[in-house]
């Protein structure tokens, strides 16, 4: 840019100090708001690595020390065909290729780019401008450029930053409910497909004593202490078990494949190998609540939204201070046969829009969102009241069918089979026993899966549906100023 | 008796045979001709013509024509001698209830109790009798006593006692509400009257779910002098009935159906033999306390001649010879008969389920591989496969099988029934046919029975019988 001595260009030197003031500002500025804390790759690796909230490590992971959203960075395992899969290496997969682990990190991206654009210093406007063409046969009175420039008052842009910065920060808190939720997923598919495994094997051994008593029916048969009704009967009996047999192979399948979807695997799975069974912890409830309410992932990002939202009224309450625009011109003036400049600064008097509407709409966003912590705690206490109601009743079935009925169960079966040996019972008798033993054995393997569910599931502030899209960070009718944050 | 056969000459014949007994000489056959020699010779050629008209105790044989007194051995007396005081009492398993005489009263005390008897080695059963015992001891007195019973009912609830078939004043016959007032838990009662009968008689609660639970008991009244022809042995049998369901030691007395057999309160093979000496004139009282069951009681080996019933003796010229006597309930029946038939004999009810205890279907295991069931309990959650039976060729003939699969017993229990002086030198294997309603008579030769019930010598098993058997 070349400098003129136009005539018109009174006192320029002051101008120009302006002029390379406010340039000067506008790159500071920017340099300032290039949020150095998200390092350029906003979103990876400190959402995944949270200081708070981490989830309750499983019997198989306690003492190997892995982080659990460590998973992300790390290969990809190798699954071997029939592979048996323990509980923790099944996590690993999952944090590496659940989806909505991977839609949830974007929503943290996003989020963190809306705090970085809503945080950037207003592009300068430069021009061109040729006045008075053709005055006295000149090319122009004045042919020349302008810089222009919006100097943001009222620390709007630190506001709007901070504002989409409280949103990532709820929308790390909803990543890290989500891979609750995926890990939670993951544990209960864990069981119930443990669970499938075992009544599999309780199921063949039912099949193996359908197939004892209709041998036993055709041996009373031969001495007439059957007949052939009762042959039928047992092979209906023997067959309806077989169905059951069959059944539970379907659900084993399906379980390994819903264990398969919810981990992000195509490939078969095969066997899972762990332990039904564990001690048995008792849990009160107001300290189970306490806890849930003091560290759900979604209640603190409800609380960050609110953040988000307080601040979002300081910002639309200064949306009114007027911005102040300054213009710099420069060119020659050919009347004059001189270089001249020129300045300008102009304000918009907030006069009949003084973001009025805005205000209110953002304090009634704000409201909301405050009912909206409100709601999350009643749903959480809700969710919890049915969580922990399952988490009782298979506790206490757990307990007595460990403590009393199995036990029964089996000391009856045993008394039979030596009342057998010694001629004072009959075999039906005895297969009678065993089939109650077996199937109390059914009902215990489900109220164990019931069990550890519910435990997963309050372990894991209630955080179910690993496939579930992951939530969004703004609820429904906030302001969400496009394509400039605000 | 029969007019041509005087008592002089029965005696001298019977004491001809005990004479030849005595010597003790292992030929009992040779001495026993020596006997019929003499006998021929008292009775001379009227009885001489007629070989099937003589009866020996020592080997079977027919005795004359049914109206001779030596027909099946009927009066044949036996090695005691008339005119003498009844022979003691004798019922297996079971005690007498002591006496004293009081200003001359026979008085006996009598508790009513729970009791845990030993069915079979090893089962012991819940159930009430009488002064720790059931059945209860036995009663054992004279025509022309008068006693006294002085009764502590020591049960938890209120009983009264019945004297089945005495004929006593009605305010002891123990009726409660007809007769008497019901004796309290924890109270006494006495009873007092004076006996004129004489024969197989018995006490029970009149109670009936106390009946149904085994409170009865022997009530025997000799006639001061023996009945003739005497008998050398008098044993007593109660027979009862219980229904215990596997698993359990108390029986069911509402139950309509019963699967514990017990004689004198054991079941067989626990019961214990009856043993006597070849030759003697035995007596054996039945009585069937059964809550619901007849039993026709087989005797095998011998004919026997009824000769009482729960009201007393039998006239002689009513008496009945059988190998079988329907015992039915309530009832008693007395026999006797000449032990000429030396061996171990089983004696039964033959109704076929009393022949048997607890009976299981012989189905499952037992018939597939004839094992136990000891891999079952090995792993219980996970059961062994299934064997097929029908696979075995025997499946092909409906029916089978038939056969009862002997109770495995195992070395305590089998010591139990082997330690028993009464069963020394039976056959290893001998409690496989004694089940349920059965026990033994034992005939054995005098050396024999002496070895057996006196003797210290160690004895094989098998021994006694396979000598009895070489000598036939």
């Amino acid at each position: 840019m070349k400098i003129s001595h136009s005539p018109r260009a009174c006192n320029r030197l002051p101008v120009l100090g302006i002029i390379a003031l406010a340039l000067l500002f506008i790159f500071t500025s920017c340099a300032s708001h290039n949020l150095p804390s998200l390092g350029g790759q906003p979103g990876q690796g400190a959402l995944f690595e949270p200081e708070n909230g981490t989830i309750a490590a499983s019997p198989e992971q306690t003492g190997e020390g892995k982080p659990l959203f460590g998973g992300v960075s790390s290969p990809e395992p190798v699954l071997t065909e029939g592979e048996a899969l323990s509980l923790s290496k099944l996590e690993a997969l999952a944090r590496q290729h659940n989806p909505t682990l991977a839609q949830a990190k974007a929503q943290i991206q996003s989020e963190h780019a809306k705090a970085l654009e809503a945080g950037l210093y207003p592009n300068p406007v430069i021009g061109y401008i040729g006045e008075q063409i053709s005055v006295r046969g000149t090319v122009g009175e004045f042919q020349g450029g302008f810089i222009r420039q919006k100097i943001v008052t009222a620390g709007k842009l630190r506001l709007s930053r901070e504002k989409y910065q409280a949103r990532a920060s709820a929308a790390e808190l909803l990543a890290l409910a989500q891979m609750y939720r995926v890990i939670n997923a993951v544990r209960m598919q864990f069981y119930r497909t443990l669970g499938a495994e075992r009544k599999l094997e309780v199921q063949q051994e039912l099949l193996e004593t359908a197939e004892d008593r209709q041998v036993t029916v055709q041996e009373m048969f031969n001495v007439g202490q059957a007949n052939r009704a009762d042959l039928h009967q047992t092979r209906v009996l023997r067959q309806a078990q077989l169905l059951n047999v069959q059944q539970a192979e379907n659900d084993l399948a399906m379980e390994r494949e819903t264990l398969g979807a919810i981990i992000g695997l195509l490939q078969p799975l095969g066997e899972v190998t762990g332990k039904l069974e564990a001690p048995l912890r008792h849990l009160v409830w107001e300290e189970a609540l306490e806890r849930l309410l003091a560290e759900s992932p979604e209640l603190a990002a409800a609380h960050a939204n609110l953040k988000a939202d307080e601040i979002m009224v300081q910002r639309e309450k200064v949306e009114p201070i007027p911005n102040l625009f300054i213009e710099g011109s420069a060119g020659r003036n050919f009347e004059a046969s001189e270089t001249v400049y020129g300045v300008r600064a102009f304000v918009e008097v907030p006069l009949f829009d003084w973001n009025q509407g805005t205000i209110r709409q953002a304090k009634a966003d704000w409201r909301r969102q405050r009912n909206e912590v409100r709601r999350t705690e009643l749903s959480l206490r809700q969710s919890l009241a049915d969580w922990f109601r399952r988490f009782r009743t298979a506790l206490q079935k757990v307990t007595e069918y460990q403590n009393v009925i199995l036990p029964q169960s089996e000391q009856r079966y045993v008394t039979r089979l030596k009342s057998y040996r010694a001629d004072r019972e009959t075999w039906p008798g005895v297969l009678e026993a065993q089939q109650d033993f077996f199937h109390r054995g059914l009902i215990y393997i489900d109220q164990l899966v019931a069990w550890r569910q519910a435990q997963v599931a309050i372990d894991g502030f209630l955080l179910v549906g690993g496939l579930e899209p992951p939530a969004g960070v703004v609820p429904p009718g906030h302001i969400d100023s496009v394509p400039k944050p605000r | 008796m029969k007019k041509g056969l005087s008592r002089r000459q029965f005696l001298a014949t019977s004491t001809a045979a005990v004479a030849a007994s005595a010597l003790g000489g292992r030929d009992v056959q040779g001495q026993e001709s020596t006997a019929e020699s003499r006998q021929k010779q008292a009775n001379g050629p009227d009885s001489a013509q007629s070989s099937f008209s003589r009866y020996s105790r020592y080997h079977p044989s027919f005795g004359g024509p049914p109206e001779s007194d030596h027909y099946l051995g009927k009066l044949v007396p036996g090695l005691r001698q008339s005119g003498l005081p009844p022979v003691p009492f004798e019922a297996p398993d079971l005690g007498k209830i002591p006496w004293r005489m009081v200003g001359g009263v026979k008085e006996f005390e009598i508790r009513c109790t729970p009791v845990k008897r030993e069915f079979l080695p090893g089962q012991f059963m819940n159930v009430w009798g009488y002064n720790g015992s059931l059945p209860g001891p036995t009663i054992e007195a004279f025509q022309g006593d008068r006693v006294r019973f002085v009764v502590h009912n020591e049960l938890p609830e209120p009983t009264t006692f019945h004297w089945h078939g005495l004929e006593l004043p009605v305010q002891f016959d123990g009726v409660p509400g007809l007769t008497q007032d019901l004796i309290p838990p924890g109270e006494t009662y006495v009873y007092e009257y004076d006996l004129h009968q004489t024969g197989t008689f018995f006490y029970h609660s009149h109670v009936t779910m106390q009946e149904s639970f085994g409170m009865a008991g022997f009530f025997i009244i000799h006639p001061r002098i023996a009945y003739d022809p005497p008998v050398d042995r008098d044993f007593g049998l109660i027979f009862q009935n219980f229904f215990i369901s596997p698993n359990t030691a108390t029986p069911d007395s509402m139950a309509m159906n019963w699967n514990w057999h017990t004689i004198n309160g054991r079941s067989g093979p626990y019961t214990t033999p009856l043993v006597c000496k070849h030759g003697e004139r035995v007596r054996i009282r039945l009585m069937d306390f059964s809550p619901m069951q007849h039993h026709p009681i087989h005797l095998h080996g011998h004919t026997f001649w009824l000769t009482g019933t729960e009201a007393g003796r039998i006239p002689p010229n009513a008496w009945v010879p059988r190998n079988t006597t329907l015992t039915g309930v309530a009832m008693a029946q007395d026999f006797e008969f000449i032990a000429f038939n030396p061996g171990d004999w089983i004696f039964h009810c033959h109704m076929t389920h009393h022949m048997m205890n607890h009976m299981t279907q012989q189905v499952g295991p037992r018939i597939r591989q004839k094992v136990d069931v000891s891999r079952y309990l090995a792993d219980l959650p996970n059961r062994p496969p299934v064997e097929s039976s029908l696979a075995q060729p025997a499946f092909e003939v409906p029916g089978y099988p038939q056969k009862m699969q002997g109770m495995e017993m195992n070395a305590e229990a089998m010591r139990k029934l082997n330690e028993r002086r009464e069963t020394r030198g039976m056959r290893k294997q001998w409690h496989e046919g004694v089940k349920g309603l059965m026990t033994v008579l034992r005939v054995l030769p005098e050396d024999l029975y002496n070895r057996v019930m006196h003797s210290e010598e160690a004895i094989q098993p098998g021994e006694i019988f396979e000598a009895v058997a070489r000598r036939k």
